[in-house]
């Protein structure tokens, strides 16, 4: 449904640019009808993108609830969902067996892998800005290796247990996440404000480091634990359950919106930090916000799923060939079509080899790759 | 006349600046000032060019004068405001910079890049939400301002498409865009052809007479500046070398002083304005003749 709108749209300016394209000379130039209101972002095509993207995503979620290692059809699936609605955790009873696998194992996987998918997608599309650079990923400033680094080391010593309902795990790699994103503001901010070429080398320099310690980690492991070890390299979702599945979408709605209350902003800051300053844009206070947000946010979605790569990066690139660069609509449309993305991968994940998983990171490239490939091949020249 | 009044002076005020990139102490020991001590006034209403040999400064004034860069020492007033105590939008509401480069990462089309010159406007409607949808006002602006710099047919256009010198007019209209009262240019001509060249000079001398724009030109375009502007601020090191009308700035003992090099000056055919030539292949052998007889 999202391609659909964005077919429509190319379209639309392919009929506006036949319709400009004068017959012959300058004389001949349009001066009377002008297509300056159908070349921009519109708040009517806003509202109907998003409108559309978000019916999708309904469906997307339904879909992905019938499959697993045992099929449920979609008449099962709205008797237990309307059940539930109606009747609350008491209607469960009578929903039997399916019911739960249904509400309490399904639903928070593909929920959670709907906000994490959500969340790489809109912090790809925020980075991208702040670095002007379109291979931006959530995963550049450093947070992934850090995370991994408190990930491998909660793994090493064993620790278990949880804490306001997150597991050990997701704590030690937030915390990881945290301190590598304070460790590479701290060399990027040495001469008082945010150099964005520093922050990228600061970022990239910092995650050889650290993924080098996550090898050596990894190495003196025992053999089972370097197991798990890989599959949250690789990227696993593991749902909490509902009372913190409830913190974590406050605390990420949360970051998401400041994050989007930047679009107008980050939409002049791609013009270069000058032009952004000359057209009154605090470009500081900017760069500041969506960077620590991001941070938050990556931190967060990675102690939950591990590294799950491609969404943050593939997602926002597509959207914006589709639906245009403005990040009015790119950031909400990239947040939800990121969350559609990475239920369906986390479906195919769960559900291939049932009941064997495959990590869901490996879907997300295998699929994403080939794809960015296209796109490249696609608008050769056009991404730098 | 009536501007001058209503200000009560100059656009620009600009008082012993010293300005250098980098660690401000480091250049204090050497002579590492990339500006050193600049005193001037830009008049309300005049088109002033910024005249001087590469690394001269004159880039780094426009930046400053915009307040995209900051300087370490000395004041700049921009009708009697101090520029250091004014926030970033209010600055962008009078002053339009247009940049030497304008680098383009991403596909947004010529309107949506020209409408962002409503930014500092509607700045304050943006609200919670943060969407500042524009409204008719901003987009016949914009339309305005597009027309004006021939880059209404490529409306729908995404600027990552589009000529180096096509682009550069659709930074001209967004700068149009901000309506502001002076527009800073930096090398505005540097890619468009002799056409385009002339409607841009026509458009600032436009402006400037029917709205009293007050202009600020950086070129490295002498006969440009000579003919277009009611004063010239030549700099050489980042020092004013001499500040007046192109007849007293455009001297061959001037210009040979700065450009190091020799230049003859005549007169344009039309305006009768003092015009630069680059020596000739003949005179320069002559010349060299000349030495060794």
């Amino acid at each position: 449904m999202g391609l659909m709108a964005g077919q429509t749209r190319s379209e639309e300016r392919k009929a506006v640019a036949t319709a400009f394209v004068a017959p012959a000379g300058e004389a001949a130039r349009p001066s009377c009808v002008a297509p300056v209101g159908s070349s921009r972002l519109s708040p009517l095509r806003w509202l109907l993108t998003l409108s559309a993207l978000a019916a999708a995503a309904v469906l997307v979620l339904l879909i992905c609830l019938q499959f697993g290692a045992e099929r449920i059809g979609l008449a099962e699936e709205i008797r237990i969902v309307s059940l539930a609605i109606g009747a609350g955790p008491a209607g469960l009873e009578s929903a039997g067996a399916s019911g739960v696998i249904l509400l309490q194992v399904r639903l928070p996987r593909v929920l959670l892998a709907f906000m994490v998918g959500g969340c790489l997608a809109a912090v790809g599309v925020g980075l991208q800005a702040l670095f002007r650079n379109p291979l931006a990923d959530p995963y550049v400033l450093g947070i992934s290796s850090g995370a991994a680094l408190g990930a491998g080391l909660a793994i090493l010593f064993g620790l278990t247990g949880t804490a306001l309902a997150f597991s050990a795990l997701s704590l030690c790699a937030m915390a990881g996440g945290l301190l590598s994103v304070l460790v590479v503001y701290r060399i990027a901010t040495a001469y008082g404000y945010l150099p964005i070429h520093t922050l990228l080398l600061a970022g990239v320099i910092l995650n050889a480091v650290f993924s080098a310690l996550v090898m050596f980690v990894t190495s003196i492991m025992e053999p089972n634990r370097s197991f798990g070890m890989m599959s949250w390299l690789m990227g696993t979702l593991t749902a909490p359950d509902y009372p913190a599945m409830l913190v974590l979408a406050a605390y990420l709605l949360t970051g998401l919106l400041v994050l989007f209350r930047q679009a107008a902003s980050l939409n002049l800051l791609t013009l270069g930090e000058e032009s952004a300053r000359a057209l009154g844009v605090e470009v500081e206070a900017v760069k500041q916000t969506v960077f620590f947000t991001s941070a938050l946010l990556t931190g967060a979605v990675v102690s939950v799923s591990g590294m799950i790569g491609f969404v943050g990066m593939v997602i926002p690139h597509a959207l914006r060939l589709l639906a245009g660069a403005d990040h009015r609509l790119l950031l909400p449309a990239s947040a939800l079509v990121g969350g559609m993305y990475l239920m369906a991968a986390d479906t195919i994940a769960r559900t291939l080899l049932a009941p064997t998983e495959i990590p869901v990171g490996v879907v997300t490239a295998l699929a994403g790759g080939p794809f960015f490939i296209y796109l490249l091949t696609l608008r050769k020249g056009r991404l730098a | 006349m009536s501007i001058k009044e209503l200000t009560g002076g100059a656009a620009y005020s600009v008082d012993g600046l010293r300005f250098s990139y980098g660690h401000p102490a480091g250049s204090r020991s050497g002579n590492g000032w990339v500006l050193d001590g600049l005193t001037f006034e830009v008049r309300p209403g005049e088109i002033l060019g910024v005249l001087g040999p590469n690394g001269s400064g004159k880039s780094s004034l426009l930046k400053i004068l915009a307040k995209v860069l900051r300087q370490q020492e000395g004041s700049v007033k921009l009708f009697g405001c101090e520029l250091i105590g004014m926030p970033q939008h209010e600055v962008a509401r009078s002053v339009a910079l247009v940049p030497q480069e304008s680098p383009i990462a991403f596909p947004f089309s010529i309107t949506e890049m020209v409408l962002m010159g409503r930014f500092p406007h509607h700045r304050r409607n943006i609200g919670l939400s943060g969407l500042g949808w524009e409204g008719p006002e901003d987009i016949r602006t914009a339309e305005a301002a597009m027309r004006e710099t021939d880059v209404l047919h490529l409306a729908h256009r995404s600027i990552t498409d589009v000529s180096g010198g096509e682009r550069q007019r659709a930074v001209i209209a967004r700068a149009l865009t901000q309506e502001p009262k002076v527009l800073l240019l930096d090398e505005p001509t540097a890619f468009l052809d002799l056409h385009h060249q002339l409607d841009i000079c026509s458009i600032l001398s436009r402006l400037n007479e029917e709205r009293g724009l007050t202009v600020v030109l950086v070129s490295h375009d002498l006969n440009l500046a000579g003919q277009h502007c009611d004063r010239l601020l030549l700099l050489d090191r980042g020092r004013t070398v001499r500040l007046g009308s192109p007849e007293e700035v455009m001297t061959p003992e001037v210009l040979e002083e700065v450009y190091r090099c020799r230049v003859l000056v005549d007169r344009h055919p039309q305006s009768g304005l003092p015009r630069v030539t680059l020596p000739g292949r003949k005179l320069a052998v002559s010349s060299q003749l000349g030495d060794q007889g």
